[in-house]
């Protein structure tokens, strides 16, 4: 049976197909491979998201890239349902049970007041608000003993509490679950066993980390998206089914995997983050496609910039991620793993502002979609980042949105003189002004997740997309003394593209404090060995057999008794030498990120497990040359302002025209649909041989001494 | 194109806060205490050449304007030429330059450009234990510095970029807790080699005089800035004067005057044989933090904003202590200037400004032996409490005090593994108070049963009998107290103890005010009142009586 039915598929052609719903557009990446002759075909599409229904925009984008829906063996789908579905607070009714003494932890969260000279500050409001907080008596503590039974005399009240306000989704937090989730569970199956009338979920199936605190925010916004996702999902899969879907669907988390339909609807949250990290997880691929194992991946969409390290080929994956979080807000605490990145209020609808005391900034505010850049002609009256690269004729007026609009270029010129009146300046100077700030606190956060983290920049290559990345990113690099930039061949659609690239991820994350030594070192090795049978029998039992899967621990270590903790690759079992070869290369990376060892012991504070399998990927085809000239590609020239570099008269090429091995210098701008690349003066282009556009800034000698 | 026009200056301005900003969280992430990575009683700056404050990275409003003075005490005591490149200088002498007590240690940093001082980088943090009578520090009955601790009265610690060992022997024999010591040492020396290393290549960038240039303007801004708020006030004279829990008065006068405002503090008590005594420079902090409250902005904050303040004090009252008073508890009357000054404010010259809070560190310090390591701990944490209302909104509830910022507290799930304590509880105060159109937050209730014999506690609180002041007739908030409930279940009451003994099972119950109403009770809206009883924020029986709440209620108070 299964040789038929193998041989059944060779017949025809592999076909893969990403989509990726972001904010404003919903992107789809195709990629065939006949088995036979190994002939592959790629392509991309894209349309605009369908809010409230974004099933809707799949459907839409699969029709518009002519992809036979029945052909799919694998489909991968990254969306942003959960992150609006929380920023919007279009959620489910949740409510929260927890250790007596505890419901109000939600609501104190950690009292802290980051906007601290402002004393009429707010605290962000909670997801539960308190009458629908109810505790049980119960205790485990610290070392995970029970030493309170749970008492479920109150829970035929408290579930009739939860009828009666039609709550929808229910929270479970109890104090040291991460310890021993033992009543947690009976809590669980003790409600399930009285009423079906809402999804409940536990703190210890998502995190097993403490600090009751966030935890108790993650179950909540877990609950508070789980019905609202789950739904999506469903919707999606029918959508499909009805097209004769027979492959296998698989959704995007945010820890730069994706995983099962049945998985992601059961913890949706995982999902918070899913777009940056495929997109980071793809600039990572392809850095281990040219061989180039570090890199910078920086990710400009509309709203922000994203960025992140990519460090010997393996992206960080943590759990200490906000959303909302800000120099003016405390925000909300998600303790799942998420791509460790940096993001930062400048996008191309960034919107350019003067202050009382004269001073110009540019962001948090954006235009969004709509109006959009005053260049849109959709009513927006701010200058925005978009609208100074126009000025500055880095982007084509004529040949704006891919040809798709005609940017009006008398309004965006009246929104630069409104910011230059108070400053005296001309507005010519506005539109530079715009762009070096944003391209300032653009550096700012690359420095985050480099120079900050002992990482000297200039060893790293930059891989930029996302529609503004291009725009911006030969100006970073030069600033910070990165001497090789790479603009990818599908950078328009990466976050899709970079799904293709991804294996199925599970991240298993355990507080565990010990002691390094032989003494505790069996005890760990039994705790590792329970994490590992775990998730091993979890990827058997969906026919993930060890040939597709494979394994890796991290140990989380700090000196005693401090706080903040690093992440060092273990042996799957430990044995002597272990012991001072871990200290080693702790010592080594501690160094490296904080300029100091101490003699202190280290312990051991969690352990991370990592599961991938294989969902059986593509190779990425190789682009053909057609001896295409390069003449026939330029579309003509004009003078492009490159702000600290100057005005220069540069060449315009078309993108689409481009091929591999092809190259030429700046002063440059590629147009591609989709997006804009900008090449300055004293740099070199070069197509590679997937037509990634490869830019040398051999003579950069900007960048600091990290 | 110029090097020096509006947009580059500013984008050196922006960097001088990121690289504050970096200094903060390098200490953040490498230090050993506590109180340091998770309370965030720490702070970091770059002060120009004379020691005015360039940028602050702090975690705390209190310390956003200590740093400059720690520099202006170096330049002081030091001949130009005794510093020197790779230099690095360390105190916690209020006497000179550690501003604030013995347990908050500076370390600052020359960074020099062609054998010039172009700028100084300077951090400070709360080690938890730095010698004296009491472990911790901290004791509510020291009669002298002396009792408090090790004083660095400002000396070396690196010359060449080597550390003097001479220096690192002498303060890790002075603590109860050397580790500890050392890693937080080891954190802001860490956090200073980063800042001076994006100085310097900030100016290589863009050149030492547009650098100087951008710091000048800097402080022009942070000047204009805090004169138009000062501006917006109405000129005049304005007093106060505040019942105080002991039973003294503290008073204050503030004159408004065109841009300037001036506090004048010279009707003060004498300066106290206990630890509450504020140097002349931590009074100048609370009257920053008053001011900075007034223009609200954090990201500004730097020396430029405190040209418009003129403070008057007098040598040997409670803010300008004389020399060996001692300062331990300096914070609690830092915090009661601070809150002086706003009610002043609040009361006679501004709408801007909320009613009163729990307003007080409510210090709390626990120690004794792990039960299950036996290894001795020590808890040392500020609480958190609730915040007054004010025009068209509630208190907040549950929040850190004026002086502290971006300060977390301690979960209890990290709380009960590293302390052994148990903590029975982390809660909303429920007592009834603060009422008002906008009502004040509430503190908490917080219970932590002690696990082993001979352990002990250590308080400092105040807002203990006072309690925050409502305004516009909503009514005042609760007060601050710690209970000890005994085993046998008599309960002990205190707000400034040292080293009470504690032993297993008995129980610390910490409560933190509710804060103070604003406006009217009677014109709360019946909507918002039946929101507050359902959520047990408000008892029917206290909406009834101070609210005027009745089932009937709707029409008669709307």
């Amino acid at each position: 049976m299964k040789d038929l039915l193998t041989k059944g598929i060779a017949m025809k052609d592999k076909v893969f197909v990403t989509t990726d719903v972001g904010g404003t557009f919903t992107d789809l990446v195709y990629l065939s491979e006949d088995p036979k002759t190994g002939r592959q075909q790629l392509k991309t599409a894209k349309v605009d998201t369908t809010p409230p229904n974004f099933e809707q925009g799949v459907l839409n984008v699969m029709e518009k890239a002519n992809v036979d829906v029945n052909q799919i063996d694998v489909m991968a789908h990254g969306t942003t349902v959960v992150i609006n579905a929380l920023t919007e607070r279009k959620g489910a009714k949740t409510a929260l049970i927890t250790t007596q003494g505890f419901r109000d932890v939600l609501e104190i969260g950690r009292g802290n007041r980051p906007d601290f000279f402002n004393l009429n500050y707010q605290k962000p409001i909670a997801y539960v608000p308190r009458h629908l907080r109810f505790e049980v008596n119960e205790r485990i503590n610290y070392q995970g003993e029970v030493t309170q039974a749970l008492g479920l005399l109150p829970l035929a009240n408290i579930i009739k509490e939860l009828e009666d306000n039609q709550v929808e989704a229910v929270a479970i937090c109890l104090l040291n679950a991460y310890k021993n989730p033992q009543h947690e569970i009976a809590l669980s199956n003790a409600i399930t066993a009285l009423t079906d009338k809402f999804d409940v979920i536990c703190s210890h199936q998502i995190s097993r980390e403490w600090r009751e605190y966030e935890r108790t925010s993650t179950t909540v916004l877990s609950a508070y998206v789980q019905p609202i996702a789950s739904r999506y999902l469903s919707r999606l899969h029918h959508g499909l089914l009805e097209k004769d879907f027979i492959g296998q669907l698989y959704v995007m988390q945010s820890n730069c995997g994706v995983d099962t339909l049945k998985s992601a609807q059961q913890i949706p949250i995982t999902m918070v983050e899913s777009g940056p990290a495929s997109g980071i997880w793809g600039a990572a691929e392809l850095g281990k496609i040219i061989n180039e194992p570090n890199l910078i991946a920086l990710d400009i969409g509309g709203t922000t910039a994203k960025c992140a390290l990519i460090n010997n080929g393996e992206v960080k994956i943590t759990s200490d991620y906000y959303i909302e979080r800000s120099n003016v807000s405390a925000g909300y605490p998600i303790m799942v793993p998420v791509v460790d990145l940096v993001e930062i209020g400048n996008g191309g609808g960034s919107i350019a502002w003067v202050d009382d005391f004269n001073k110009l900034h540019v962001g948090p505010q954006s235009a969004g979609a709509s109006p959009g850049p005053v260049a849109y002609g959709r009513g927006g009256k701010a200058a925005t980042t978009t609208d100074a690269n126009l000025a500055l004729g880095r982007i084509n007026p004529e040949f704006f949105c891919g040809g798709e609009l005609k940017a009006d270029m008398a309004s965006v010129q009246t929104s630069l003189e409104e910011i230059a009146k108070p400053l005296g300046i001309s507005s010519q100077d506005v539109a530079r002004g715009i762009v070096r700030i944003a391209n300032n606190n653009m550096v700012n956060a690359l420095k985050l997740v480099s120079v900050n983290r002992g990482h000297d920049p200039r060893d790293f290559t930059m891989v930029a997309f996302g529609g503004g990345g291009a725009m911006h990113a030969a100006a970073l690099a030069a600033e910070l003394g990165i001497k090789k930039l790479i603009i990818p061949a599908t950078a328009a659609v990466f976050s899709a593209w970079g799904m293709m690239m991804s294996d199925i991820r599970r991240d298993r994350l355990l507080t565990y404090l010990s002691a390094w030594d032989d003494q505790t070192l069996p005890f760990i090795n039994e705790q590792m060995a329970l994490l590992y049978q775990e998730l091993e029998s979890e990827f058997i039992s969906e026919n993930l057999t060890s040939d597709k899967t494979t394994f890796q621990f991290f140990g989380r270590f700090r000196y005693e008794n401090q706080e903040h903790s690093i992440e060092v690759s273990l042996p799957r079992v430990l044995d002597e030498s272990s012991i001072e070869a871990v200290r080693a290369s702790f010592q080594q990376l501690y160094l490296q990120e904080y300029t100091y060892n101490l003699d202190n012991e280290i312990e051991l504070v969690g352990l991370h497990l990592v599961g991938k399998a294989d969902v059986g990927k593509v190779k990425l085809p190789k682009q053909q040359q057609s001896g295409r000239l390069i003449a026939e590609t330029i579309k003509g020239e004009r003078e492009v302002d490159y702000a600290e570099d100057g005005v220069h008269t540069s060449v315009i090429y078309d993108g689409d025209l481009l091929e591999p091995m092809m190259a030429f210098s700046g002063p440059a701008i590629i147009e591609q649909t989709g997006t804009t690349i900008v090449i300055h003066p004293n740099q070199t282009v070069f197509l590679d041989e997937y037509s990634n556009v490869i830019v040398e800034l051999l003579k950069n000698k900007g960048g600091e001494h990290a | 194109m110029l090097n020096n026009d509006p947009i580059t200056l500013e984008i050196i301005q922006n960097s001088l806060r990121s690289i504050s900003d970096e200094m903060f969280y390098t200490i953040a992430k490498t230090a050993m205490s506590p109180i340091i990575y998770e309370v965030l009683d720490m702070a970091t700056a770059i002060t120009d050449p004379k020691g005015e404050l360039a940028s602050a990275g702090a975690g705390i409003p209190a310390f956003v304007g200590a740093l400059d003075k720690s520099v202006k005490a170096i330049i002081a005591k030091f001949e130009p030429e005794q510093i020197n490149d790779g230099d690095i200088f360390i105190t916690n002498d209020p006497y000179y330059g550690g501003v604030t007590h013995l347990n908050d240690v500076v370390l600052i940093k020359p960074v020099f450009m062609e054998q010039e001082i172009i700028a100084w980088a300077v951090n400070i943090a709360h080690w938890n234990d730095v010698s004296g009578k009491s472990p911790g520090s901290m004791s509510v009955d020291a009669t002298e510095i002396y009792q408090e601790g090790i004083r660095i009265p400002a000396v070396k610690l690196f010359v060449n970029d080597e550390p003097i060992l001479s220096v690192f022997d002498m303060l890790t024999a002075n603590s109860r807790m050397p580790d500890f010591l050392k890693g937080d040492l080891w954190a802001q020396i860490s956090a200073l080699r980063l800042g001076s290393k994006r100085i310097l290549s900030l100016m290589n960038k863009y050149g030492k005089s547009t650098y100087i240039q951008a710091v000048d303007s800097y402080l022009e801004l942070g000047q204009a800035m805090a004169e138009k708020a000062v501006k917006a006030l109405p000129d005049g004279k304005y007093e106060i004067n505040e019942a105080q829990d002991d039973g003294s008065h503290l008073f204050v006068s503030i004159e408004v005057a065109g841009t300037s405002l001036i506090i004048d503090l010279t009707q003060a008590p004498e300066q106290s044989a206990l630890p509450i005594n504020l140097s002349r420079d931590g009074t100048m902090l609370a009257c920053q933090m008053a001011l900075m409250g007034l223009i609200g902005d954090r990201q500004l904050a730097n020396g430029g904003c405190f040209r418009v303040l003129d403070v008057k004090t007098r040598v040997g009252s409670i803010y300008d202590v004389r020399e060996p008073g001692p300062c331990g508890i300096y914070f609690e009357t830092m915090i009661r200037l601070n809150d002086l000054i706003w009610r002043c404010l609040a009361e006679k010259i501004t709408d801007s400004l909320p009613s009163g809070n729990f307003s007080s560190i409510c210090a709390t310090i626990m120690g004794g032996k792990h039960p299950d390591t036996g290894q001795h701990y020590s808890i040392i944490e500020p609480e958190i409490g609730g915040w007054g209302a004010g025009d068209g909104f509630d208190g907040a509830n549950a929040m850190f005090c004026a002086m502290h910022g971006d300060t977390f507290n301690c979960p209890a799930e990290i709380a009960e593994t590293r302390y052994g304590v148990t903590v029975g509880q982390v809660a909303l105060n429920d007592e009834d108070a603060g009422a008002g159109e906008f009502r004040g937050g509430k503190g908490v209730v917080i219970d932590y049963v002690i696990r082993s014999d001979n352990s002990f506690l250590t308080c400092a609180y105040t807002r203990n009998k006072i309690a925050p002041w409502g305004l516009n007739n909503g009514e005042d908030g609760s007060v601050n107290r710690v209970e000890v409930i005994r085993t046998n279940g008599a309960v002990e009451e205190y707000a400034m103890a040292s080293e009470v003994s504690l032993d297993t099972d008995d129980i610390v119950r910490v409560i933190t005010a509710n804060g103070a109403g604003f406006g009217d009770p009677k014109k709360r809206k019946t909507a918002s009142l039946i929101e507050d009883i359902r959520n047990g924020y408000v008892s029917l029986e206290y909406a009834k009586e101070h609210y005027g709440f009745s089932v009937m209620r709707g029409g008669s108070h709307e």
